[in-house]
This record gives C-alpha cells, structure tokens and sequence, in this order.
C-alpha cells in the first residue's frame, strides 16, 4: 500500500486548477457524508461541439480527494460532454495506481461526484 | 479473587484477534469507542448455544428450549445485577443503543410527550440521541433545546438551561463519544428531582459502562441505554433499562409474537415488561454472549478498569500534547473523562492520518464520530479519535505517537 506517492503527494500540495470560473456553464457543490468534505466545481464549456476551455476547484477536503480534483481538472480540459460522461471510477482509482484502501475510494471519487451531477444539471 | 488490571498481557491473551497483524505489524487498535474486540469466553458462549442448545425462547418445552431460556433470561439476571436494576423486568434487550432510544422516543414520547413540551438535549449528543428526538418533534410539534459545551468540553450551565427550558425530559450522553467528557448525570439528575414538575430523564450509557461500575438506581435516571458490543460483547443486542413503573405505562413499541398475552382479531392483551418490549424470536446468541462478556468485566472488576482506563487516558494525554501542532478536544484532565480523546493535527487531514496510521497496523477512527452538530460547533469537520480498552497499553500509546510524527514527516513540507 503506498497511497502517499510523490505524484499524488505533489498533486495535493500544489493542485492544478484551484480557484473559481467566470461564467461557468456547469457547476456543483459536493460533499462527502463520512467527513464533511466539500467541493466545489466549475466548468466552462466553449466551441462547436463544446469543449472544457476551462475547469476549476475549490476543496475542504483531504489528501486523496484534492489530488483526485487536481488530477481530474487536468485530465478533462478539452473533453467534449460525451468524452466527460465516460470518465469512469476505474480510471480515478487508476490515477492512484491501485493503491487506494476501500474506505479511501470515496475521498477519491468525491471530484467525480461533482462532475456528474454539474454535468446532469447542465444537460 | 479480582484481577490486577496491571495482568495486561494476561487479558491481551484472551483476545485472539490482538494476535493478528495488520499490513505486516501488529495490530495496535484504538476504535474501541466504535466497538470493543471479544475476548475468547464470548466467543465460546455463543457457539456453544449454537452447538449445544439452539432452541427458541420462550415458546417450547423441549430441554433444548428450557436450556435455551435459561440461558437467555441468565443473561438478563446478570445485566440487571451489573448495572443495579431493581429487577430483570426493567431490562429490555433492543439492537443496540440507537434502537434502545428509539423505542422510548416511540413508545413513551408518543404516550407522553404533548404539543409544545420539551425535549432538552446537549450539544454533545451521538447522533442516535439526536436524531430520533428530531423525528419525535416533526411528528408531535414538540421543542428540542440544547444545553451548550464549553471550550474544554463541559456542559455550560446544565442547571440554569433545565430551570429555563423547564424540559419534560432530558436525554443526554453519560460519556461523550468525542471528547470523553464524563458528565456530572448524577448531580443533574440529583437537581432535576428537586424541580416540580420533575423532568422525566434518560441517559446514553454506550461510552459509559464499558468504562466505569454504572448503578442506575443510585443514579436515580428513569431510562438508561447501553450497547453489548462496546464491552466486549457480540454486534446486535443492547440494552434499555427502564424504571418499571414507568415501563408498565408505556404501550408496545413492535408488535408480533412473544409479546402477547392473547391475541383475537381486532385486540390483542400484552406481556408485562420486558416482554412486552421484545417482539418476535429476539437475538437470542448474542444475548448469551453479552451475559458471558458481563461476567468478564465483572472478573476484571470494574473499578479497576477505570483505573487503568485513567492511566492510559492521562499517558495519552501527555504524550500527545507532547506532539507540535496537535490539538486535543475536551478536558486536559484524565479524571473528567473516559478514554476517547479526539484530536486534529495542523495540515493533516484525518482521513489521511488515519491511513498513514492503518500501514503501521494502528486502527484509530477519523470522521464526524456521529456526532456533526459537536464538530460544528468546535468548528471542524471531522477529527481524528483514539479510544481505549482494558487490554490497551502504554507501548501501543507510544506507537501512536510515533504513527502520528510519520504522518507529519510525510504530509507537510518542512
């Protein structure tokens, strides 16, 4: 088990892509019921068929789930909605190189959570 | 002959799972406000009710069914005794704490409680005492009010917000599941006496009888509530203790078999308590192990579990507050407490604490506890929570300790 690896480490000491959109096209507050972590995602969606131009994050959140958010907004800039609504679970817990305790998969997904419910609110 | 709680190592024998490893170490666990481990006698008791003499209660008249009962109405002799009930008839057995409390939120609150009383709580209370009373309140239109917590963990003004709220019952935590703060119920309860109308009062034993002798006739409380599998007993019993003349007003809370006296088409006649209270075949194993996990705590000697409980709690204490950047909630002081202690390191989150902690084979909880309005209030979302047990031991504290400057060499850049 070696979750704390220098990539996630690096990802939640200096995340990617924290801070606020203006004018999102999609956004959702997420919260995590085990701890009372929360998220807040913002995306701005642009061009013919849209893409992500722009994704941000605002987190109360641990270790796990502020490295999953910064590695999520990394990963889906320029995703179309269909290319977003395909990011899965399996490829979270990849990022992570399988080293995620189960408990722990919930802190993980927390930043998906966010992205689909914005994007079903969006739709 | 009572044992020395100073025979640690005698009682860790007893407890096989302390002998496994976790991740390669060996398993140092700290959850015990969440649930004890079982030592070998509860075990052994209830799989020798399932194979010896697994029958029904109550009901047959076969020698395995009178063996069964035996057994079963054993162990409710031997909790009323442990915790100084007049009698087995003001012991019922529910799942757990939470069922125990609903049961009177359902059964004496709906009889009891009107529109417009109060229900007075504290702000301290597990979600379990909290919850079915705001379930209660939606359904009749009664008032919850809340008595505050200091800084340092302690009920404020207890007695100046009963003569305030003028509550028509309190229901409040023995011990906190978060901060250890062992509250002052007998003087509470000692106080609400002298009031007219007196407040009807229920206690939240699940942190406390593990931990301390608990006698709630010298208490003086009306209902008490307590958890088999937070004392060394099995998942799926608790208990609720009630005064029996108070029992004997209240209506059924579930309805079924075994707690009928006659039954027609339209009406039916019920048992007295408790059986009245205890609808359908009930969790009979588990009961036998609760009886079986009573008399070891019993043989352990209950005031010597809470010396020894004090003396881990006041070790930890120290060492932890020996830690740079850790914050403990509630009292400095190992007397006013039980051995739970919450606390936050700076930067850390808790759920990454306890990961880090987990690869060293340290089982601590991190979260809300059940208790969100608490954590509130100390204005955290979730926090990091060692708690003890008798076979818990210094060494362990000190691995802890360690565990936690690990997780600060890994987490924060210097």
């Amino acid at each position: 088990m070696d979750i704390y690896r220098d990539e996630m480490l690096d990802h939640a000491r200096n995340p990617r892509n924290q801070g606020k959109v203006a004018n999102p096209t999609f956004e959702f507050h997420a919260s995590n019921p085990l701890c009372g972590d929360t998220l807040d995602l913002q995306i701005k969606m642009q061009g013919k068929p849209p893409k992500v131009s722009e994704v941000a994050f605002q987190a109360n959140a641990c270790t796990v789930s502020v490295a999953a958010a910064s590695m999520l907004t990394e990963k889906i800039k320029g995703m179309t909605t269909s290319e977003l609504s395909k990011l899965d679970e399996k490829e979270v817990i990849s990022w992570f190189g399988g080293s995620l305790t189960t408990s722990r998969t919930e802190c993980a997904f927390l930043p998906l959570k966010a992205l689909r419910e914005a994007t079903r609110a969006g739709f | 002959m009572k044992q020395k709680m100073g025979d640690v190592q005698k009682i860790r024998r007893d407890f096989p799972i302390l002998h496994r490893k976790v991740h390669g170490k060996p398993l140092v666990y700290l959850d015990n406000a969440a649930t004890t481990q079982k030592p070998r006698p509860v075990i052994d008791a209830i799989s020798k009710y399932y194979e010896e003499y697994n029958a029904n209660v109550h009901r047959g008249i076969h020698a395995l069914a009178e063996e069964a009962t035996a057994a079963y109405e054993g162990a409710r002799s031997r909790v009323a005794e442990f915790i100084g009930a007049r009698n087995s008839a003001e012991i019922i057995f529910t799942r757990g704490t939470t069922e125990a409390i609903n049961l009177v939120a359902y059964s004496w609150g709906e009889k009891f409680l009107k529109k417009g009383d109060t229900v007075l709580l504290t702000l301290m209370e597990h979600h379990s005492n909290l919850v079915p009373w705001q379930l209660l309140a939606q359904r009749k239109k009664i008032n919850l009010e809340f008595i505050h917590v200091t800084e340092e963990g302690f009920l404020e003004e207890p007695q100046e917000t009963i003569l305030r709220v003028k509550p028509k019952l309190l229901a409040l935590t023995h011990v906190s599941n978060v901060l250890g703060t062992i509250n002052p119920v007998r003087e509470l309860i000692k106080f609400s006496k002298t009031l007219d109308p007196k407040p009807y009062i229920l206690i939240d034993g699940a942190q406390a009888v593990p931990h301390f002798p608990v006698n709630v006739m010298d208490l003086g409380c009306d209902f008490y509530a307590f958890s088999s599998h937070k004392m060394l007993g099995p998942t799926g019993v608790g208990v609720l203790y009630g005064r029996e003349e108070i029992l004997r007003q209240m209506p059924p809370f579930l309805g079924g078999g075994e707690m009928i006296k006659e039954v027609y088409l339209r009406e039916s006649k019920f048992k007295d308590p408790p059986y009245k209270f205890e609808a359908g075949t009930p969790n009979i194993a588990d009961v036998i192990g609760l009886g079986a996990a009573v008399a070891y705590l019993n043989e352990a000697g209950m005031e010597n579990i809470r010396a020894y409980d004090q003396e881990l709690t006041a070790y930890a204490l120290e060492k932890l507050f020996g830690v740079k950047d850790l914050t403990i909630y509630g009292s400095r002081d190992a007397a006013r407490r039980g051995g739970v202690i919450s606390f936050n390191v700076a930067g850390i989150h808790p759920h990454d604490l306890a990961t880090i902690l987990d690869e060293e084979g340290i089982a601590v909880r991190s979260g809300n506890h059940c208790a969100m309005p608490l954590h509130t209030h100390f204005k955290i979302n979730a926090s990091a929570r060692a708690s003890f047990a008798l076979y818990n031991t210094k060494e362990e504290i000190d691995i802890l300790v360690e565990g936690i400057k690990r997780a600060k060499k890994i987490l924060l850049v210097s």
